[in-house]
């Protein structure tokens, strides 16, 4: 098992966000997680990358107990995260965006960046390396996030809705260039509200509400699934379907 | 630009050979001498992006250590220096760890809270000599006094200071330690998420900053061989180090030369128009300086420079292409 | 006896503390901005006070009100001309951007009236008052009650009023605050006049009691740091219990240790709290 989590919990003050949510992911994965706004799908997301403590339960990663452990020691470890709103460094070019990333594993300069330059390669994003990022738009800024956690060499990679707000062609880009990670064997984890990149994505889903995981199986048993619909696709489903729809 | 670097180093290294006398060699030992205390604050101020206003604390460390070596046990003040730095290092441990869980504005304001505390206390304690200060050799007994009338040995001491220090930041900042320094300017919690140990970075920051701070502190006491908590642990040192490093460019390698080669000539010019008492309009300029400078170009110069360097180039582009498109 | 007058004249000089930290904390309450220079709008409000009494030969209400008038206007023009330019930008131009306002703001005013105190004659509140048996000065009687008054009176305009709801929901959430048709510059700019306004009145009020000198602010402008990160960053309530006690330990500090021990027992009190809360005593955790 590469990610053990079980009976996570978080509070904030008096609400609970989460209250034990578990999920265990294998080695070649890729697994969806998917709830409406405020079901603590993002609460459970943070806390095993390490962002939030849990206030209840414990997370273990390769066997390892990472449930208070810093950002910096996940990452160290090989759990690697994006930000749902890219936390892009502007003052840097596109590849000291990802040389900060690279040089978690090459401390040395010239290594770090041959590693950062293959990893912008792998994304895509060669052009433009060395642009400033602040030149980037969203969906520059979202690949670029993907590239710099890349760089860190990441076992299990978290994607917090990397694909929202980009537009179809974009998405179909970005789904391929999820699969092409997934083939390098990196396991993913995903935060996503468009059900198509879940339904084609991922192997697993987890659905959150209320803060707890009310289903969980294959894509097409979930979709299934009537206390799915009820609380969350019913409305949702028919409106992604709605928007998506060429 | 290789060749441009040749002329500058020479120019700087020459330059007293072509003094008409010893007003511009004390201005020119100034100009480096405030290079080297922002420099110093530009580690953790402009790389690193920790807004400090308090480094007073760690130049009169510096500048305390040599005279209080001198007036309490004989010893030249030189031996001050390894001491201003370590005690420097010791405060930068106890202070610097709490402090570094505050960011932005809060933590540039527990610095000012800090110095000011810090500088009470030496107001206050006659050991240190309490308000009236310190006092170093009157006239040099040995060579070892690095007391000199000339300010012409004092250029080329701050000259090898200021060229050693510039060297190590130039290393870093394109080393791991400076990329980890940007990341962590740019966003703390992206930084963490990539796996950077952010307050160990920014201490490593701390650390280097307030070293080199004490040793400018140092510098200064020995060159002008007198020290009182006001000029030592004043918040206008402080002030003084930021504003020359944001002039020229905060976290920029050469804005804090730049900024003292413009700011140090405008003070002096200052205080000889009006005589002691100039000092009031002194600080009227820095406050419009720094005004505008937040207001317009907090870049700094060589920011604004390097933008009207490439456009001209991108004009340039421009107008070579245009035959090709028609 | 003596001990319960220290305690209270403290009590009196920390309902000034309070007012003009409100002001400060206002502003870092709905933009995570301090103003360095708000020691320097103080000083202003002192030099009104002394030039409206001196030129003008103006009452207290006279002085205190100018300085009112004048301040909010102050503040209003600082956020439109400065702030409002550099607030989205780099943190070194935001703390830049105050702190060279106040070494103008200070050096100004030492160029213009020198560096020689300046006081205002003690017949503006003559008097001592005896309350069972603790004796007051008029001058601080009035400052402190005057300045509790309106503290509170902040705290009511914050809770209570439209305008006080449009700038909370502004220090909330901006984009929330301009979908309900709030202008948030316009909040800003208020609440950047509103501050500036209980520094100057801060300021006329302290004058009536206090020495007046260009380098008074900067030493007024670190209590206000104090109380704020003591109360609590953006807590009008707080920074009027902090304030209080504030000015309580400095009377104590300055009558059993020493007057030289206000200011250091009160930093210390400051550096220990980073120590241990670095969000302020009364402020919620992060």
């Amino acid at each position: 098992m590469l990610l053990r989590a079980q009976n996570v919990s978080r509070s904030f003050g008096a609400l609970l966000a989460l209250s034990g949510a578990s999920l265990d992911v294998t080695e070649g994965e890729i697994v969806g997680l998917i709830g409406p706004n405020g079901a603590g799908k993002s609460t459970f997301f943070n806390c095993v990358a390490g962002d939030l403590t849990p206030t209840g339960g414990n997370i273990l990663f390769n066997d390892v107990d990472v449930t208070r452990a810093t950002p910096e020691a996940h990452a160290k470890l090989g759990i690697g995260r994006t930000f749902q709103v890219p936390a892009t460094f502007v003052e840097l070019s596109i590849l000291e965006n990802v040389m900060v990333g690279a040089f978690l594993r090459h401390p040395d300069r010239n290594d770090a960046r041959a590693a950062a330059l293959e990893v912008i390669e792998f994304t895509g994003l060669k052009a433009v390396a060395s642009a400033p990022a602040r030149t980037l738009g969203t969906p520059g800024r979202k690949r670029l996030e993907i590239a710099r956690v890349l760089a860190t060499q990441p076992k299990l990679l978290l994607l917090d809705e990397a694909l929202a707000g980009l537009t179809p062609s974009e998405v179909q880009d970005a789904i391929a260039l999820v699969r092409r990670i997934h083939a390098k064997g990196i396991t993913i984890v995903i935060v996503e509200h468009i059900m198509e990149v879940i339904l084609t994505l991922a192997q697993r889903v987890l659905v959150f509400n209320q803060g707890v995981t009310i289903a969980t199986g294959t894509p097409r048993e979930v979709v299934d699934n009537t206390a799915v619909i009820e609380a969350y696709l019913g409305r949702r489903h028919a409106r992604n379907a709605g928007a998506h729809a060429p | 630009m290789f060749r441009f670097g040749i002329i500058v180093c020479a120019a700087f290294l020459l330059y007293p050979f072509f003094l008409p006398d010893d007003f511009y060699g004390r201005m020119a030992a100034e100009v480096l001498l405030a290079a080297i205390g922002a420099s110093a604050w530009n580690i953790l101020g402009g790389y690193a992006g920790q807004i400090s206003v308090g480094h007073a604390v760690f130049f009169g460390i510096g500048a305390y250590a040599p005279l209080l070596i001198f007036t309490k046990f004989g010893l030249p003040p030189i031996v001050g220096v390894p001491v201003g730095i370590l005690v420097s290092t010791a405060v930068t441990v106890v202070i610097g760890l709490p402090t570094f869980r505050l960011t932005g504005h809060y933590f540039s304001m527990a610095t000012i809270a800090v110095a000011e505390l810090i500088r009470l206390v030496i107001s206050n304690w006659d050991y240190v000599g309490a308000a009236t200060g310190l006092m170093g050799p009157a006239v040099a007994r040995t060579w070892l006094d690095l007391s000199f009338r000339s300010p012409i040995p004092y250029y080329y001491i701050f000259l090898a200071v200021l060229a050693c220090l510039l060297l190590l930041t130039w290393h870093l900042q394109r080393s791991r330690m400076g990329y980890y320094w940007r990341a962590i300017r740019a966003g703390e919690r992206p930084a963490r998420s990539l796996g950077v140990p952010v307050v160990r970075y920014k201490l490593y920051a701390l650390l280097l900053s307030a070293g080199f701070t004490s040793v400018a502190g140092s510098l200064y006491s020995l060159m002008v061989g007198f020290i009182d908590p006001e000029s030592g642990f004043g918040i206008l040192k402080s002030v003084e180090l930021i504003i020359i490093a944001a002039l020229g460019g905060a976290g920029s390698l050469f804005g804090p030369l730049v900024g003292a080669m413009i700011l140090v000539p405008l003070q002096t010019m200052t205080n000889s128009l009006y005589g002691g008492g100039g000092s009031g309009l002194t600080y009227i300029i820095y406050g419009g300086i720094i005004v505008l400078l937040a207001r317009y170009e907090p870049g700094g110069l060589l920011d604004l420079w390097h933008r009207m360097m490439s456009r001209r180039a991108h004009r340039a582009d421009v107008a070579a292409a245009k035959p090709h498109a028609s | 006896m003596t001990i319960i007058q220290v305690i209270a004249s403290g009590l009196l000089l920390g309902a000034v503390y309070a007012l003009f930290s409100s002001g400060l904390t206002l502003i870092w309450g709905m933009m995570n901005f301090i103003n360095f220079a708000h020691g320097e709008f103080v000083l202003i409000g002192m030099y009104i006070a002394f030039l409206v009494v001196t030129y003008l030969n103006g009452g207290p209400l006279l002085f205190v009100g100018t300085a009112a008038v004048l301040l909010f206007g102050f503040g209003i023009v600082i956020y439109y001309g400065l702030i409002r330019h550099v607030m989205r930008g780099p943190i070194l131009a935001q703390i830049l951007s105050t702190f060279g306002l106040a070494l103008l703001l200070r050096y100004l005013a030492f160029f213009i009236f020198k560096a020689d105190f300046k006081t205002l004659p003690d017949t503006i509140f003559p008097g001592t008052v005896n309350i069972g048996g603790i004796f007051l000065g008029m001058p601080q009687l009035v400052a402190g009650g005057v300045a509790l008054v309106i503290t509170l009176g902040i705290h009511l305009l914050l809770k209570r009023t439209t305008i006080g709801s449009q700038l909370l929901a502004v220090s909330e959430d901006r984009q929330a605050a301009m979908l309900m048709g709030i202008r948030p510059d316009r909040m800003q700019a208020i609440a950047w006049g509103l501050s500036a306004a209980t520094a100057g009145v801060a300021g006329a009020l302290i004058a009536t009691f206090y020495y007046i000198s260009p380098t008074v602010g900067e030493s007024l402008a670190l209590t206000a740091f104090v109380v704020v990160a003591f109360g609590g960053f953006g807590s009008v309530p707080g920074a009027l219990v902090a304030g209080l006690l504030i000015g309580v330990i400095q009377s104590l500090s300055a009558y059993l240790l020493g007057p030289i021990y206000k200011d250091i027992v009160v930093y210390a009190m400051f550096v220990a709290l980073l120590w241990i809360r670095p969000t302020g005593l009364f402020g919620k955790a992060a």
